[in-house]
């Protein structure tokens, strides 16, 4: 082992401040397993070094995974993936999963692949109601971006991450640091930023796309998901009243807000709502109060996080003397979504049909 | 005396020229209309929303920006001529680290004081306690008071980089960061109302201070032997100083460099007597800072620049050609 | 000497300390108005410390200072400034001031806060330029003169405050022969028309050509005081500068100079 790379990465990594939180988790209860011989010469060659994975390797033999039981599939049809320009090899499906963010973790429960998860981090908001009991036994492993010695503490074999940013250095670890560790790591294809990669304009194939991809990855049957999708999709009443909204994301003296590319604009594309900053080539971006007055949407779609409540935009607005006079703030004709729908997702649907039906409530004088 | 004429028509013109530039688009007559309106006179040529454009968010903002451009820019002619070092500047004694650390306590650990208030507390503090630290070894000397607003505002710094670290998470990087960099982006009447009485309360007597700043060019001797109350004064100029910086900057965040280059530039123009280079400090300053909000604030439209970036971008070539005719000369 | 003078500098008892060592220890002497003296002793003396000391420029511990009748300390800082001038050994600005801004310094005690420079004021500057040799410098900048030149601006800025007493410590530092000659002699003729001067000289033998009376420091302490030719012996020299030291006169004015050589 050597010393100094060691005694750096615990000095970056030991600073609480940095906010990352280990809480009493399962996976101290659970038998460490060692991973495969292969895996063990990969990981005595990298220059990475964890403590704990070497305790761990010192102390129990194999043991066999744990989780669903895999569906058996035809051979797949590519050998690997290129995600977001790194190449995810398709080999046996992942028995141990940590996500990151809750797009991930929800992706994974929606294709009942719940028990594959043995942690996750940086989650937005409570998982809907259908999930909840699945959800209440996943170990957190962070509150916010998980270091990559915690995430390396649930002994995984799949990184899946909302944002590619989790995949940093003093975050989660580099992907090829993970994969060095015969970890693979995975993006949701909607968060790419090189524009190879970013969709010149989110469209739910993206997100079928995306389905399609970790099922193939898991060896799981996406044909459910998909159906109840669409379903869900198509039940979904577009207005037809020609409205326009402002995607009020966060901010108070400088809005950040829904842009063009984005799921917001496909969410209001969805619901058939025009967006006013539509016209940005960006997911999201700051903007600013002027433009927002000049364009006096109809309705304000106000996203609901933990950090930046419905109520604080609320106020933000009113206090503001001159949002104040806006007629949507006047009128209170806001439209609420739980942040954590409001990214790229299995959700996405979902939260089309709820705006929708939110906007059906709506009348205008 | 011309000087004075000439920059304080920049000035206003800066100012009516300013309010008709935004990314909406109204006719420079509606909005002159509407503030003319708003005085009492004439009717108001824009409905209540557009009105609401010029009269809430942009004259606000550009008297914003000329009170702080304005009182910064004075405040680096104080500090120049008290600590003798042409590389003073208003944040010099942990004002603006400890204003940051105020601001960023309200807007990241939700503390319940106003914003202006929790920084201008954040100044105070820090003031305090670099002349605590200044004056625990002996004199108060300059040179120490320096050191010491070094030192305090590294502890600031610090701490704030800690509570940035600890408690940010997704965009809200994006508000402390505005606020860190210098931005007036929320600056409504109740801001333009304290920049412009810290104007007058503190900026209007240091203006008439202009011989008394002369006299400590060859330093505290020489200005005891002319007359001056060197303690005293010290003392009065910076709390005057401190107090105006620290309401500039819990209105607008830390906007750097106008402190720092402005006053050499306008001392280029003409020379380094106080009783002139403080007043028209002040008009250039606050023209200088509508300009480069202006082009903050258009530049990307619809996105908005933190105007310290652009005062940053102008500020440091300037002070690099500024340097180059010292070393020249 | 006590009692109080009313005229000419007086000093009753002066003691000062310097970050709490004593500086000046306690000393008595009276300065008559109107002439040129001389403050001298070694290095370490004390003569710096008691010109500033007199210029309010440092605080007096103990003692009491007063010239022509007032108590210096007594009296308000501007009436101060405008009745006597200190020029600093060594004295300089980073600020590209011009040589005429610079002497205009000492209109300021006459000015008030919000006085500006008026024509009266201009023309006691250019005399005072004229006064120290300086005319053809008046808009360098100074930061670009030589030390000696600094010094004789600084002594025009000491001029402009038109003072009744002018301190002076080690004017001649930096100039050279004639300049140094052009200086004192400048000094003499300030005393003539009404200026008592006292000047701390490092050069023995100007001060006995050109000083009506010496004050002759060692340790902070007074060693001997009075009129020049009667004070500056050779003893008295050689005791307190620690060698040998022979007083000859000047084959053209008469009067003398200090030849040193060393003790055995």
């Amino acid at each position: 082992m050597e010393a100094t790379p060691f005694t750096g990465l615990v000095g970056v990594q030991a600073f609480p401040f940095l906010g990352r939180q280990v809480a009493p988790s399962d996976c101290s209860a659970d038998t460490l397993m060692q991973p495969c011989p292969s895996e063990v010469f990969v990981f005595a060659v990298s220059r990475t070094v964890v403590v704990l994975s070497v305790a761990a390797l010192s102390l129990t033999g194999c043991a066999a995974g744990s989780g669903g039981t895999p569906t058996p599939t035809p051979t797949p049809a590519a050998s690997a993936i290129d995600n977001c320009g790194v190449s995810v090899p398709i080999t046996s499906p992942p028995q141990r999963v940590v996500t990151i963010k809750s797009t991930s973790t929800e992706m994974l429960l929606a294709l009942g692949l719940g028990d594959r998860i043995v942690g996750t981090a940086f989650q937005d908001g409570p998982v809907p109601a259908r999930w909840s009991a699945d959800a209440a036994s996943l170990p957190v492993l962070a509150d916010k971006v998980p270091s990559q010695e915690v995430v390396l503490s649930a002994t995984p074999d799949f990184v899946y991450a909302g944002w590619e940013s989790n995949f940093s250095a003093d975050g989660a670890g580099t992907r090829s640091d993970l994969a060095a560790l015969g970890i693979r790591s995975y993006v949701s294809p909607s968060a790419c930023k090189e524009a190879a990669y970013q969709p010149s304009k989110l469209s739910f194939s993206d997100i079928d796309a995306e389905i399609n991809q970790v099922a193939e990855i898991f060896s799981v049957d996406d044909s459910t998901l998909l159906a109840n999708q669409h379903a869900t999709l198509a039940g979904v009443a577009k207005d037809t009243r020609g409205l326009s909204a402002l995607w009020f994301s966060s901010g108070s003296s400088v809005p950040y807000i829904g842009a063009g590319i984005g799921a917001p604009q496909l969410i209001l594309d969805t619901i058939g709502v025009r967006n006013i900053a539509g016209d940005i080539k960006d997911t999201w971006a700051p903007y600013n109060w002027e433009s927002v007055i000049a364009a006096n949407p109809d309705v304000i779609v106000l996203v609901d996080a933990s950090w930046s409540t419905k109520e604080k935009k609320i106020k933000v607005l009113e206090d503001n003397p001159a949002t104040a006079k806006l007629d949507a703030v006047k009128n209170h004709r806001y439209l609420v979504v739980p942040f954590a729908a409001s990214e790229a997702g299995v959700r996405t649907v979902d939260a089309a049909e709820d705006l929708a039906q939110q906007l059906k409530a709506q009348t205008f004088g | 005396m011309l000087w004075f004429i000439v920059l304080s028509v920049v000035l206003i013109t800066s100012v009516t020229v300013a309010v008709t530039i935004g990314p909406a688009t109204i006719t420079a007559p509606d909005v002159w209309g509407s503030i003319v309106h708003h005085l009492g006179l004439g009717a108001n040529p824009l409905s209540p929303l557009r009105d609401s454009i010029v009269w809430e968010l942009r004259l606000p903002r550009v008297l914003t920006a000329g009170a702080v451009g304005a009182g910064l820019a004075i405040s680096g002619v104080v500090m120049q001529a008290i600590t003798r070092n042409p590389l003073a500047d208003p944040y010099l004694l942990g004002l603006s680290s400890g204003a940051s650390l105020g601001a960023v306590a309200v807007l990241l650990l939700g503390s319940a004081l106003l914003l202006p208030v929790a920084a201008f507390l954040g100044a105070a503090l820090a003031l305090a306690l670099t002349l605590l630290l200044a004056g625990m070894f002996g004199r108060i000397t300059p040179s120490r008071t320096v050191l010491a607003g070094i030192a305090v505002s590294a502890l600031a710094a610090a701490i704030t980089s800690l509570i940035i670290f600890w408690t940010v998470t997704g965009d809200s990087y994006r508000e402390i960061l505005g606020w860190l960099l210098g931005s007036l982006a929320g600056a409504r009447w109740p801001e333009a109302g304290i920049a412009c009485s810290a104007i007058l309360v503190a900026g209007i007597p240091i203006m008439f201070s202009g011989r008394t700043l002369d006299a400590f060019a060859f330093g505290d001797t020489s200005a005891a032997t002319l007359g001056v109350n060197v303690q005293r004064t010290r003392w009065i100029m910076l709390t005057v100083t401190a107090l105006l910086t620290g309401a500039m900057v819990s209105v607008s965040g830390s906007i750097g460099f106008v402190g720092l280059v402005l006053p050499h530039a306008v001392r280029l123009i003409v020379g380094p007597r106080h009783r002139l280079l403080l007043p028209l400090s002040a008009l250039v300053g606050a023209s200088f800072l509508i300009w480069a909000d202006t082009a903050a604030r258009t530049f990307f439209d619809p996105r908005e620049l933190p105007v310290g970036i652009v005062t940053a971008i102008i500020g440091a070539p300037v002070f690099a050609v500024l340097l180059a005719r010292r070393v020249r000369s | 000497m006590t009692g109080e003078l009313s005229t000419g500098l007086g000093l009753d008892r002066v003691l000062v300390k310097v970050d709490g060592t004593i500086i000046i220890d306690g000393i008595t002497c009276a300065i008559p108005q109107n002439t040129v003296t001389a403050l001298i002793g070694p290095n370490g003396a004390g003569k710096s410390t008691l010109l500033h000391t007199l210029a309010a420029a440092l605080p007096l511990a103990e003692g009491r200072l007063w010239f022509n009748g007032s108590d210096l300390l007594a009296m308000p800082r501007r009436t101060r400034a405008r009745m006597l001038a200190l020029v600093e050994q060594d004295s300089s600005t980073e600020l590209p001031l011009t040589v005429a801004d610079v002497v205009a310094l000492g209109r300021i005690p006459h000015q008030g806060a919000f006085g500006d420079i008026s024509l009266a004021d201009r023309e006691i500057v250019g005399h005072a330029l004229l006064a120290a040799g300086m005319q053809d410098f008046a808009n360098r900048a100074i930061t670009g003169l030589s030390g000696g030149e600094r010094q004789r601006v600084l002594l025009a800025r000491a001029l402009a405050q038109e003072p009744r007493l002018l301190l002076l410590d080690e004017p001649t530092n930096h100039l050279d022969v004639s300049a140094q000659l052009t200086t004192l002699n400048l000094l003499r003729t300030l005393a003539e028309s009404g200026v008592t001067v006292l000047a701390a000289l490092h050069d023995l033998t100007l001060a006995a050509q050109y000083a009506d009376h010496v004050i002759v420091l060692n340790h902070g302490s007074v060693v001997a005081a009075g009129p020049t030719a009667a004070t500056l012996t050779a003893e008295l020299i050689g005791t307190v500068y620690q060698v040998h030291a022979d007083v000859i006169p000047h084959p053209r004015t008469g009067r003398g100079i200090i030849a040193f050589s060393p003790r055995e």
